[in-house]
């Protein structure tokens, strides 16, 4: 039954198609690496021009799976060495890859959220290969009511990180839900926030929001940094560059629970890396933080989301694949190239156009690997972004969020909305809140709200639906559970060992 | 004084919960397939934002440092920098704006003339190409060129 | 203006030197821009590239035509930007849909209206479809529409679009044409027709109104039943099984042209000048291809032809929206 992938091996070989896995991940690297630039835009650009090169369908397939799955790889450098999420699913790799980079080991985290992508997307792949047609049924079967509830789960597991100011992070989280609320609303078309600008319609985008919350901010904090001597702030000397395997081994489990999780969540169509990322940290650090570390520069906490962000990537794949549905907007881009070569994706593709199929996910396994060899052993010389110093680092910030928000926009509004984020960005970090709930908020709020309506529209307004798969009920009772038993099972422990007593 | 930056902090919220509810009041929907709503949500958090708030007046919690006067000014200084740059790009065109807003924020964090020169031009023009040329993205090349081609 | 001149000589040097440096000229002056105004990926990527890649191939421009994005607004923003920013530039178009005609209709376009663009022609056109899961109990649109009759609450429509969208109004027709009220439908809006047709497929809606085009890949897998098209006739190619709405007796159309308007202060040359290229473009035969391949189907109104066909339709949607209770 895996005639498909031998054959599919047998394409990506080639050295036409291994050269276009090489530099689409190159590509993909280089898009996902500068904020505001993702996957998207490096497909939507690359797209036109394989075509237009008379590429056949699998060598262009290949290519831009390349810069997707790169793409993924990419965003993690410029959350761990500038603290700017590289894209959307990068948010997370900001909490503890950067005081990692703080700490003098941003080599180390180069290598271990290198070590962690290709795990996680190897997870993912290997799900896709053995399970794909089986995960597209699973998949579908969420519907509004299941998404809602997933979402409540996801809520329920942020509660984690209210941390040592549980006040902020709620605020924080509110206020990121609110944002969400921007534009036009999806249910009845009505304009909520807008004050009658166009520009605001459409909500506020998540590309604004990231490089004006983290890129701009950065700046202004940069700035303090510089001005004053007291602080601690300073970088500390490169220590060692590579990764040690112990660190490795440290997180294995990490990657691996977390690969998972990135991996379904990516299959589920509607939910995509940031969602990923957001859901696999706050499970990691429950499941693993004993001393509370996380957010300081743990590990762990920076092989979770990195792990699972690649996976969601390779696993949006999956109802593409099988169904012809995108699982995510970088696989719509992709169907509709798909399209231009007039292929029929389904599971007719794998028995009509197996070179395809099977050439695509080839090349994943091939351009993960390629993307592994690429990242370890240029960690070192990634990190020394760091010793750039800031009269260059803060312009060229300032150039990548200026050209990436305005190539998404093509409009100084937009650019304009950055800087007040930005600014809005910079008081509340003064403030001591962190910017993580804030787009947890903004990213699962919207979500949230969504699929509420969606299911009460389905439903005619009768709330049962909410709880009535087995799914949701599920997910409703490992929400309850998450939020009950932090604070339940401490009680039961004294009791039983003062029973015991 | 480390305390009422908390406290003005909660005061604003509050009043932009009722901002926030209030809008969210006045919404004219046409009609609804289901009793949420678009008002509920914004009503809701609002609602709970203030409550959130109201606790941060009581209790406000630690701040870090604010910047003194000198520093401010570079801050304000650095967005000055940056509004202008947004003001300026379509009109005068990338490369341009690129030039002197890489050239003062590089003043800005403390280099020299010339390194700051230096940047500039490297960066402004090779910015561009490798944005342009290598990623074939379009960047606005100033409402002023086509004048003289 | 000394200084001026200074200056732009002194800035076309650094242009020129990095242009000569990379062997490209990028000044980009007299070479033509089609605006889309949604992010990449979407139907007005496309829409440009179908102009961009059709004059590039036919030779009709000697300069690569530049696609560049512009969201928001559901298509708001960029007629805002024509209308107060680039109102003149001759070498400028914006791809529009029947979406954008919807929406003006609808007022969503703020303080502008459809008079104040010049509308160009349209290349091509997609139609809606009304869309059910294989195993539906419905095989004919008559079937569908006797039971949404008899029981309009068991029957959930859903698309990818909010009340009023385009999506939705395909949904509202259908229900009035089987005599009930838009307002008593059950209607759940998703995020584009993807996850809509997931909802279809995983039995959380029952009827899906989407696009001919995007239902391409769907036709063969046997997973979905096309109940009717939405066309005035019967659709050629892999779509010649399903047939029409009106040909089942409900008078329910919805073609979704992909053209392309101007700013209002072009003159009229360089408008005659576009026009002229689009309508040589529409009769080359490599052109009939590209849009194939783009899964649009033959459609071509050029000049005054689509400029009244355009304000027909805002005319028409205005007056459905009334009936609907959707404008305040």
């Amino acid at each position: 039954m895996f005639d498909f992938l031998i054959d599919g091996f047998g394409v990506a070989l080639s050295p036409l198609n291994l050269g276009l896995a090489f530099l689409g991940a190159m590509l993909g690297t280089l898009f996902g690496a500068l904020p505001g630039i993702g996957p998207i835009n490096g497909i939507a650009i690359l797209m036109p021009l394989a075509y237009t090169l008379g590429l056949p369908a699998e060598s262009a397939l290949i290519l831009l799976a390349g810069v997707y799955t790169g793409a993924e790889y990419g965003g993690r450098m410029s959350s761990i060495l500038l603290n700017v999420p590289g894209d959307a699913g990068a948010v997370m790799t900001t909490l503890d890859g950067h005081p990692l980079a703080k700490k003098g080991l941003a080599g180390p985290a180069l290598g271990l959220s290198a070590v962690s992508s290709f795990v996680g997307a190897t997870i993912a792949i290997i799900g896709l290969t053995l399970f794909a047609p089986l995960l597209a049924q699973v998949a579908v079967m969420f519907g509004p009511a299941e998404f809602f509830a997933l979402m409540i789960f996801a809520f329920a597991s942020m509660a984690v990180m209210m941390g040592k100011d549980p006040i902020k992070t709620a605020i924080g989280a509110v206020l990121g839900v609110m944002i969400a609320m921007v534009g036009v609303d999806s249910g009845t078309g009505v304009l909520r926030y807008t004050f009658g600008m166009a520009e605001l319609y459409d909500g506020i985008d998540f590309v604004v929001m990231i490089i004006g919350l983290f890129a701009i901010s950065e700046i202004l904090l940069m700035l303090e940094h510089a001005n004053r001597q007291d602080a601690g702030d300073e970088m500390p000397p490169l220590g060692r560059v590579m990764v040690s395997l112990k660190e490795v081994l440290y997180c294995k489990w990490t990657m691996l629970r977390c690969g998972l999780i990135g991996f379904i969540v990516g299959v589920l169509p509607g939910t995509g890396a940031s969602v990923a990322g957001a859901v696999s940290y706050t499970t990691e650090k429950r499941l693993s933080d004993k001393e509370g570390t996380f957010g300081t520069g743990n590990m762990r906490g920076l092989a979770a989301p990195e792990a699972a962000n690649n996976a969601a990537a390779a696993g949006s794949f999956v109802p593409m694949l099988t169904l012809g549905i995108p699982g995510s907007g970088t696989t719509a881009v992709l169907l509709g190239a798909l399209m231009l070569y007039n292929i029929t994706p389904g599971p007719m593709m794998f028995s009509e156009r197996p070179e395809v199929a099977g050439g695509l996910i080839a090349s994943l396994y091939i351009g993960n690997v390629v993307l592994l060899a690429l990242n370890l052993p240029l960690a070192g010389l990634f990190a020394k972004v760091l010793t750039i110093p800031r009269w260059v680092l803060v312009p060229g910030i300032a150039i990548l969020a200026f050209a990436g928000v305005y190539q998404l926009h093509s409009d100084l509004m937009a650019i304009y909305l950055m800087l007040i984020i930005g600014v809005f960005g910079y008081l509340l970090r003064k403030l001591g809140f962190s910017l993580a709930p804030v787009i947890l908020g903004y990213v699962l709020g919207g979500l949230m709200e969504d699929n509420l309506r969606r299911a009460l529209s389905i439903s005619g307004g009768d709330v049962g639906i909410l709880w009535q798969s087995g799914i949701s009920l599920g997910l409703w009772i490992a929400a309850v559970l998450l939020l009950v038993l932090p604070w339940l099972l401490p009680k039961l422990l004294t009791r039983k060992s003062l029973d015991g007593a | 004084m480390k305390l009422a930056a908390d406290r003005i902090l909660g005061l604003a919220l509050i009043g932009l919960a009722a901002f926030a509810a209030a809008q969210a009041a006045n919404l004219q929907i046409p009609f609804s397939y289901e009793p949420v709503g678009p008002k509920a949500f914004p009503i809701v958090l609002s609602v709970v934002l203030a409550a959130l708030s109201l606790v941060l007046v009581f209790r406000p919690g630690e701040n870090g440092h604010w910047p003194d006067k000198a520093l401010a000014l570079k801050l304000l200084a650095v967005l000055g920098v940056l509004l202008v740059y947004a003001l300026l790009f379509t009109r005068l065109g990338f490369i341009v704006t690129t030039f002197f807003a890489v050239l003062a924020l590089a003043r800005l964090f403390e280099a020299t003339w010339l390194k700051a020169l230096i940047a500039a031009v490297l960066m402004s023009l090779g910015s561009f190409y490798l944005f342009t040329q290598g990623l074939g993205i379009s960047l606005p090349g100033g409402y002023w060129l086509p004048d003289f081609t | 203006m000394k200084f001026n001149s200074a200056f732009r000589h002194w800035s076309s040097l650094l242009v020129l030197s990095g242009a000569l440096a990379t062997g490209t000229a990028q000044a980009q002056s007299d070479a033509s821009e089609c605006i889309a105004p949604a992010k990449p990926g979407g139907g007005y990527d496309l829409t440009c590239r179908l102009a961009a890649n059709g004059l590039q191939e036919t030779g009709l421009i000697d300069k690569p035509m530049m696609v560049s994005y512009m969201p928001g607004g559901i298509g708001a923003v960029a007629y805002n930007h024509v209308n107060g920013v680039r109102s003149d530039d001759p070498n400028l178009i914006v791809a529009a849909s029947t979406g954008a005609a919807v929406n003006l209709a609808l007022g969503k376009f703020g303080q502008y209206d459809a008079d104040e663009v010049r509308w160009l022609g349209a290349l091509g056109a997609d139609y809606g479809a009304i869309v059910v899961k294989a195993d539906a109990p419905w095989q004919t649109l008559d079937e569908l529409m006797k039971d949404l009759k008899t029981q309009p609450g068991k029957i959930v429509f859903g698309a990818g679009g909010t009340v009023g969208s385009q999506d939705w109004m395909k949904a509202a027709l259908t229900a009035k044409a089987a005599d009930i009220s838009p307002r008593d439908l059950r209607y759940v809006a998703f995020e584009g027709g993807g996850e809509s047709l997931a909802a279809l497929l995983g039995d959380h809606i029952q009827v899906f109104t989407g696009d001919m085009s995007e239902l391409r890949p769907h036709l063969e897998s046997g997973k979905v039943r096309v109940l009717a098209s939405l066309s005035e006739e019967r659709l050629g190619g892999p779509y010649a099984e399903i047939p029409t709405a009106a040909e089942q007796g409900y008078d329910v159309q919805w073609p979704i042209w992909r053209g392309y308007y101007m700013g209002p202060e072009v003159s009229d040359e360089a408008y005659q000048e576009w026009v002229n290229k689009l309508e040589t473009l529409s009769e080359k035969e490599k052109f009939a291809e590209l849009r194939e391949a783009r899964g649009l189907f033959p459609m071509s109104r050029f000049g005054d032809d689509f400029d009244s066909y355009v304000k027909d339709q805002v005319a028409q949607f205005k007056q459905l929206a009334d009936e609907v209770g959707l404008t305040q």
